[in-house]
Formats: C-alpha cells, structure tokens, sequence
C-alpha cells in the first residue's frame, strides 16, 4: 500500500475499518467505497430524483390552477365546487374589536360576583393555567365585579351591560356566543389564531380564503376590504399588522384591500394634473404587456395577480369617491349613525362605509378597532371605548335590516380573546384592570344564516371557565363558513404538501346551535 | 396520394398476390358479416338461455385480439430490421383474426341472447363488423406488400383497421362503464372541448311533481338499463315521452291505476322471483320511493302537476331546503355570452346547478334596462334571485320577472319603480323576499302582493309607502 504523503506513521494508516465493529457493517462500507457502486447509485438517485421531479410538477399544476387568471373569478368560482351548498349569507362584515373585550363588563352578566369583591379567585378556577407574565407574578387574585349595571332588554330578555345602550336595542337581531375560547394567552397569536386558522403568520385570513371561494360579486371593487379605525391615543393600542389580512399562500389578489382611516381613503387615487383617462389606459396596457411577457419567461402566478392588482386599482379609480361620497346619504342614516360618522376614519363612518360596500357588492368587510387591552382603568377607558363603538355596531345592523341587505349579510363582532374576571394590579373601589383570558370570551353574530335573539353557551360564576357548548374559534371559522356557502373541512388548497384549510388540520365542527 | 396510372399498378400488383378464390372469399365474408345484423335483428327480446351464456365470454375474450392488433404494428416496424419478427407478424396478424371472429360471434350473440337494445349497442356491433372487415382486408393485401409490390396499402388498410379498434373498444367501454365514465374525472379545460349535447326534452316540465320527485328516482335506480345507452326490454325511463309509451311488454305506466302499472308490479314483486325489478344486483327502491310513485300514478301520472296529493310538497320556507331546479349546465355558454355582452352575471347559487342562478347586475347597474332583462328570458325557469338594485328597470320589467317563475328573491331597490304593476309578481309562487327600498312605491300599489302566501319580507326603506307599511313589516319580522 502506498503511504500517505501526510501521514507521519509508518507503512499502514489506520482506517475506519480497524475499529472494533460489526462485521456486516465494516462490509457494507467497503461495498460503498467502490466506484461501481457509487455509479450505480448515483444513477439510481437522479432517476428517482426526476420521477420526483415530474410528480412534483403535477402537484404545482394543480395548486396553479388556484390562480389561473384566465378563469373568470366572477362565475361562483365554479371551478372550485363552491359554494358547496346553497348559502344563507352572500357577503359579511367582521366588526374586530382587536385588544381583547373583557366579556363580563359587557355581555357575561355575573351577578354573584358583586359579593366576591375583592376575595382572591379560589385556585381550582384557575387550575393548572400558565397566566400571562403580567400577572403571573401576583400574589393575589382579587375578583373584580363589573363597575356597571347591567339589564335586561328585548323581547328576549338578554342581559347586557348598561355600557351599551345601542347594542341593548338590538339584542333580539343578535346571536350572542358566551362560550368562545382559543388556545393563545398573547395578543399576536390570538388574533393570528382567529383570523387566519393558525397562530404563525403565513396563512391565508378568512376574508382571503372567501375571495379567492367565492369571488368578487363587484369588479369595480375590491374583493375583501380592511377598514381600520383612527386610533384614540388614551387607549392601550395594540398593534395590527396587514398580516392580518394577508392571502398568506393564495394569490396575493385574494388579500385585503386596507382603505386608510383618515379623509383620503386611497391616496394618489385622482390622475395627476395632466395625465387623463385615456393616458393612463395606456400606460396600464403598455404595463401589462411587460408583465405578460415576464410572466411568459418566469411563470410565476404573482405576477398574474399583479396584473389583476393595476386593473383593479384602475377600475378603483371611479368607483372608490362614488363609494366614500356620503353626499347622497339621507338624513335618516345620520340619525341612526350619529354626527360621528361624518368624520372619516370614526367606527361609525366605517360601518356607513361597510353598509354602502354591501350594497355595493364587496364580499368581505373587516372593520378593526383597536384599543380594547383595558389591563389598567376599566373605569376609564372601558365607558369610551364602548361610546365609540356601541352606536356605529347598532346603526349598522339596523340600516342593513331596514335596507333588506342584513337578510343575506352575516355581521360578526369579535375580539381575539376575553380579559380575565380577577383584576390585574391593584384592586380599588372604583378601578380594576384585567388582563388577557383565552378560556371564555363573548363574540355576537346578526343577519344570514344564524339564528337570532339567542345566547349560545354558558361560563362558571366567574366567567372564567366554560361549562356548557364550548365554542373554539376554530368552531367559530367553521360556522361562519357554513353561513356563506362552505364546507370548511372540504374547502382546502394544496401547499407544501398538505391540503390547507383555514380551521387548520386541527377538527373544527360547524356549531349547529347557531344556525338559523 | 396515390396517382390513378399507380393505382392501376398497386391493384394489378395486389391481384397478383392473391388468388380469384382467396378474393371471393374475403368478398364473401364481408357481406355475411354485414349481412348479421340484418338477419339477426336485435329485436329486444331475450332470446335462448345458452346463447346468453356462450354471449357473456365476449367482455372476457375480447381482450386478446384487442392486445394481439396493438402488437402487430409494432411487429412490422420492428420487421424492418428482423426478418424474423415480421415473419411473426403474419402469424399474429392470422390469429388475430380468428380470435376477433370469435369475440365478434361472441358479442353478437350477447346482444342478441339478452334481447339488449340502444344505440350505442347498434354502433359498437357495426363498428366490431368493421373491424373484422378490415382485419380481413389487412390479410388479403398483406402479401403484396411483404413482396413489396403495393407499399402503400397494407399500412393504410391496418392504421384504419387500428382506427376501427379503437372506436370499438370505447362504445364497448361505453357500453360497461357507462357514456360518462371516460370523461367524468377530465380535467375541466378539456372538458370544454367535448359538447355537451343535452337531448332532454323534459325541461318544459321544470318544477314539476314528476321532475322533482319522479325523474330523480327513475334515474338513480333505472335508467342505467333502461335508458339511452341501454334500452333493456325496449323501456326507456329518461324521457317523460318515452316512459310513458312503455317498452315491449306494453306501457308500464296506467294513469290512475297503480295496481295496473307494470313497472310498479315489477318494483313491489319479491326480490328473490326473477321477473323482480331493478336486476339482481342493483339498489331497490325504497318503500318510500315506492309509495310516492304509486302516489303519482293515482294522481294521473302527469309530467307538469306541481301538486300531487300523498307527496309532500316541498314546503317553500327558509328552515328547509329551497325546490330545485331544473338543471342548466347545458345553456353555460349562452350564459357565458350574454356576460360578456351585457356585464350582468348569471351567478350559480352553489356547485348544485338545481340550486339555481342569480342574476347579477352590479356591474352593469347603469346601463342595465328592461330591455336587456327582457334577454335574460331565455333563462326564467332557473333564475332563483334577481339582483336589480340601481338599475333602469322600470314598472315594463314586471312582464319579464313575472315569467322567473322559481324567483325567491328580487331586489329592486333604488329603481324608478312605481308599483303600478306589481300585480304582475302574484304568479310568483316561491317568492319570499322583495326589496323596494328606495323606489316610488306606494301603499296602494302593494295591495296585490297580500295574496303571495310566502312573500314574508318586503322591504319598502325610504318609500312613500315606508311608513304605512313599517309597522305591518316589523310585525312581519319578529324573531322567533
């Protein structure tokens, strides 16, 4: 054997092969070691390596055909089976109250707690629960009753805090889900868990999932419209983020379209002084051939859907001041809505906008208000919170029922979770704070497809745990679904290999209790 | 291709190759295969139990020439570099015959013994004739062209030959599988190259007892036999027409006389005799199913009531589900033409066609008129809700809207609608809710809806009718 150049010692280096081991083993290396046999395999690899290849092409086509252009999205989506059955619901707008609404100051009436003040949450409420690193640290759990009173209202009798004296009109319209739960403590995968079906950013929400099922009814309109409201700085505001409402892997055609909460709700909307319709028209076709031929080159499906996103912006051109010019509003709608609403960018001025985009034919409204993370004065921030929000929620309802819109319109008011019944800090006769509470929250329905004037599910005493009809916000998903046509567990896209669904691979049930 | 001078030459060429004998006799063949049909006339009735029997290996053998042909092409092309395997093309070549004069025997006598009939049946038998035929002619002008004397022929006479088989093998598939079992699964672009030729005559009828209940029974437990592909005993049961003119035991329907009906004596003899109906081997009819035809006949057996005493009719209300139907898959490209002239949509309902169509006008709301809708009536029996909210329709639309008549829903809010003619509406039978928010309407002109039994939400926001009317609509809507 020739010695190694390198090897310092004499005659015959040691090799693996000298070790104390199996002799199967040692002889299934010496077989790797030869040439033919690394040919061999090699062969074998790049063969199996293309079959691979082709199956793996199959798969692409057919996810592909997701964002096929050339089929017209405006058919029903025909090309999906959707919707599966006939829908109660045509459109719907999502009223999120994003921060966490502490469910017992405004829907869970507890009276018994009044006599509780101040005593420390008994442990077996709390069980073995991880609680937020807010709270985590106190030494005492002290129960913090509701500063308000609360009443019965409607022909149904439902309890609700006096903190909503427009909500309280329409109790009977409403059906009221006590028995919301999810699986997330913290703000970011919560609200991630209820819009999009999963607590990691990347899938698609609920509003992308219908527009890339159902379609547009509107094409001179956006799909899926986002309406965030202006922030009130004495509120605890959260962050949201257009992950949101992102398509995650659907075409990015399918994702929200944010209208901005102050006068101009699409900037740069008018052609710049010189430039007109016809200049533009121009531009836009000379544009979309470049893209062709991109597309032509690359392949990829996004662009595509950038070729849709100029057309529609330019469509958007007309169609969005007749959308916002309130000028036409009759006197009748400021009375319902009230003078907030002539303020762009108020809750109020967003439902009168979500009501004339139903009319309008917009699939999908999502409403965001911030500014619910009460963790210190409830006493404070609570009362204005619900001023801001409590008439645009009611006018809207209303108008939608008088318009005959609200029969095929389900209206959904949520937060990502509830606030816990033992007051964060300190605990005084006038003021308390809670901190976030996944295991209950209250969430309300109105309009196709859910039944109305009804109160679904029941907490404990303390409006901590849930003891009867538990409803996941994966549940929740799956209902609303139902309501517009879907079967969610058949309603799926292929991607990195499984067949995505928004109620995730985790079972969801669609809450029969609720509908209508 | 071939010039008429060459022509000559091949044919001399060919007649060289073959004697007068082997010539008649191929000449002779061929006209006793196309002679079978005619003296074996598929007559619908069953004939001898053994020629069933002997039949039933057709769909076995039929396999072995269907292989043996594939191969023979491949043999000659192969034969053109070893001798030998063209020298093996001959064998194939001659017991492919045999075989294929075997399974033609066979089928023949599969139709004949069962007494099958159809059209599909009539075509995959000539199409098998022909193929023998030209399994025959393969044969005769074969030896010309291994002596290379007529180069063209033999390949042209065994691609059509390959042709035939082909042909032949799908109304045979056809004929097992059913017509849509090549093309059930196709992906949808290639699916639009194939028509889809509906002969259903039966849409005059939509909404009736007969198609709602009747037809969707008859078509899941009977029409695979007696239907247009398989015509068992002459009966087809997928046409009203042809249902009632029964099959070659007579009708098998008796208006008003169930106990006389054939097909009902048939359905309710014991599964175990064998005159019992559907075939051994297939789904039942239910003793629901039963009842509710029984139920039709007594009532006249009528293809166009849309109430027959005994069956429930399909409560028109929201906790159930809506009537169906009929289906419109076969007008899709008139629907897909008229939005791409006119911007407004026909809309399915869901993936269920008999779910129905909304009309959509959102796009076009402008410019959308009466004259327009008035196009859209082509599509009356399968519009379910009619979106015509800001657009120019006036009080004229109600003569087209009143021919929707499965319309659930129409909106007409912000129109320049009087309400003179909503009288117009009251044939509407299924119409649940009607938006006139934001018209002119009237107190008055809504009188004629307060015969609509199911008319339960009007809308009438913002209308000089609104506050006459707000009252009797809250009292209306009051949750339950």
């Amino acid at each position: 054997m020739k010695q190694h150049p390198l090897c310092t010692d004499c005659e015959s280096p040691v090799t693996a092969l000298e070790f104390p081991i199996p002799v199967s083993v040692k002889r299934e290396w010496a077989a790797i070691e030869t040439r033919r046999r690394f040919l061999g395999r090699s062969g074998k690899v790049l063969g199996w390596a293309a079959l691979a290849g082709l199956f793996g092409e199959m798969g692409l086509w057919r996810s592909a055909q997701g964002t096929d252009l050339r089929t017209p999205p405006a058919e029903g989506r025909n090309d999906l089976g959707l919707p599966h059955f006939a829908p109660k619901a045509q459109r719907a707008i999502y009223l999120f109250m994003s921060g966490g609404p502490p469910q017992m100051d405004l829907f869970d009436y507890k009276p018994s707690l009044a006599s509780r003040f101040n005593n420390d949450m008994p442990d077996s409420v709390r069980g073995n629960q991880q609680l937020t690193g807010m709270t985590a640290g106190q030494a005492h759990f002290p129960i913090a009753p509701s500063h308000w009173p609360f009443g019965q209202h409607g022909q149904t009798g439902t309890w609700v805090s006096d903190l909503l004296p427009y909500t309280a009109r329409m109790v009977d319209d409403l059906t009221i889900i006590k028995t919301m739960n999810t699986d997330a403590i913290n703000h970011e995968p919560a609200i991630m868990l209820i819009n999009t079906g999963n607590m990691n950013a990347g899938k698609p929400c609920l509003g992308a999932w219908l527009a890339y099922g159902l379609g547009s009814m509107n094409d001179n309109l956006p799909t899926f419209i986002v309406l965030q409201t202006k922030t009130n700085p004495k509120e605890n505001n959260q962050p949201v983020s257009s992950r949101l409402w992102s398509s995650g892997f659907l075409s990015s055609e399918y994702a929200g379209v944010g209208l901005r909460s102050g006068a101009d709700p699409v900037l740069y909307l008018a052609d710049p002084a010189g430039v007109d319709r016809d200049v533009r028209r121009q531009m836009l076709d000379t544009v979309e051939q470049i893209n062709r031929q991109t597309l032509a080159e690359v392949g990829d499906p996004e662009t595509n859907a950038r070729i849709a996103q100029y057309e529609m912006a330019f469509r958007m051109q007309s169609s969005v001041p007749e959308l916002t010019d309130l000028g036409q509003e009759p006197q009748s709608t400021w009375d319902l809505y009230g003078p907030e609403a002539k303020q762009p960018g108020t809750f109020a001025y967003n439902c009168l906008l979500a009501r004339r985009m139903a009319e309008r034919g917009v699939r999908f409204t999502q409403i965001y208000k911030r500014g619910w993370d009460v963790h210190g004065d409830v006493v404070g921030t609570l009362p204005v919170l619900c001023q801001e929000t409590d008439r645009g929620a009611y006018a809207l309802v209303t108008d939608l029922r008088r318009r005959g819109l609200l029969d095929d319109t389900l209206v959904i008011w949520a937060g990502e979770f509830g606030r816990t019944v033992y007051s964060q800090g300190g605990l005084t006769e006038d003021n308390y704070g809670r901190d976030h509470h996944p295991r209950c929250f209250t969430a309300w329905m109105a309009g196709g497809g859910v039944r109305p004037g009804i109160t679904y599910g029941e907490t404990d005493d303390y409006s901590y745990n849930i003891v009867k009809d538990p409803v996941h916000v994966r549940d929740f998903n799956a209902t609303i679904l139902h309501c517009l046509g879907i079967d969610h567990s058949k309603f799926t896209y292929r991607f990195q290999g499984l067949d995505q669904k928004l109620t995730s691979p985790v079972a969801a049930y669609v809450v029969q209790g609720l509908l209508a | 291709m071939i010039a008429p001078q060459k022509l000559t030459v091949t044919l001399r060429n060919l007649r060289a190759q073959t004697t007068p004998t082997h010539r008649f006799a191929v000449l002779g063949a061929s006209a006793v295969l196309i002679l079978i049909p005619l003296l074996l006339r598929l007559d619908g009735r069953p004939h001898a139990d053994w020629l069933q029997f002997l039949g039933r290996f057709h769909p076995l053998l039929v396999h072995l020439p269907i292989g043996m042909l594939m191969l023979l092409p491949l043999l000659e092309i192969a034969g053109t570099t070893k001798p030998a395997l063209r020298e093996a093309a001959g064998f194939v070549l001659r017991i492919t015959l045999v075989f294929c004069a075997i399974t033609l025997t066979l089928g023949i006598l599969l139709a004949y013994g069962s007494g099958v009939t159809g059209s599909t049946v009539t075509l995959h038998m000539w199409s098998g004739i022909l193929l023998l035929i030209g399994l025959l002619l393969c044969f005769t002008v074969r030896p010309a062209w291994t002596a290379g004397q007529a180069p063209q022929v033999y390949p042209l006479v065994l691609a059509g030959t390959l042709l035939a088989l082909i042909w032949t093998g799908h109304l045979g598939g056809s004929l097992t599988h059913g017509s849509e079992y090549l093309v059930r699964y196709m992906p949808g672009p290639l699916k639009r190259f194939i028509a889809s030729g509906s002969q259903g005559s039966d849409a005059a009828y939509v909404g009736s007892v007969y198609m709602r209940t009747i037809h969707p029974i008859l078509d899941a437990k009977c029409v695979a036999c007696h239907g247009a592909n398989k015509e068992q005993a002459d009966l087809r049961l997928d046409l009203y027409a042809l249902l009632m003119k029964g099959g070659k035991h007579g009708p098998v329907f008796a208006p008003r006389n169930p106990d006389g009906s054939l097909l009902l004596q048939r359905v309710t003899l014991s599964p175990s005799d064998s005159h019992f109906m559907p075939a051994e081997g297939r789904t039942p009819l239910t003793s629901e199913e039963i009842s509710v035809i029984r139920a039709w006949i007594l009532a006249g057996a009528s293809p166009s009531a849309t109430g027959v005493p005994g069956i429930a009719p399909a409560a028109i209300n929201a906790d159930l589900p809506p009537e169906p139907v009929g289906d419109y898959s076969s007008l899709m490209n008139q629907i897909r033409q008229m939005q791409q002239s006119l911007g407004a949509k026909l809309v399915a309902v869901s993936a269920t066609p008999s779910d129905g169509l909304i009309l959509r006008t959102t796009d076009a709301a402008a410019s959308f008129d009466d004259a327009q809708l008035a196009r859209f009536e082509q599509f009356a029996p399968f519009i379910v809700e009619a979106e015509l909210g800001r657009t120019a329709v006036t009080d004229a639309s109600m003569d087209t809207i009143s021919k929707f008549t499965h319309l659930r829903a129409l909106h007409l809010e912000s129109t320049a609608l009087t309400g003179r003619a909503l009288g117009k509406l009251s044939p509407l039978s299924e119409l649940t809710y009607l938006n006139l928010s934001g018209t002119k309407v009237t107190s008055s002109a809504l009188a004629p809806l307060k015969d609509m039994p199911n008319l339960r939400h009007i809308y009438l926001f913002d209308t000089p009718a609104d506050s006459a009317a707000t009252a009797a609509h809250t009292s209306l809507k009051t949750p339950q």
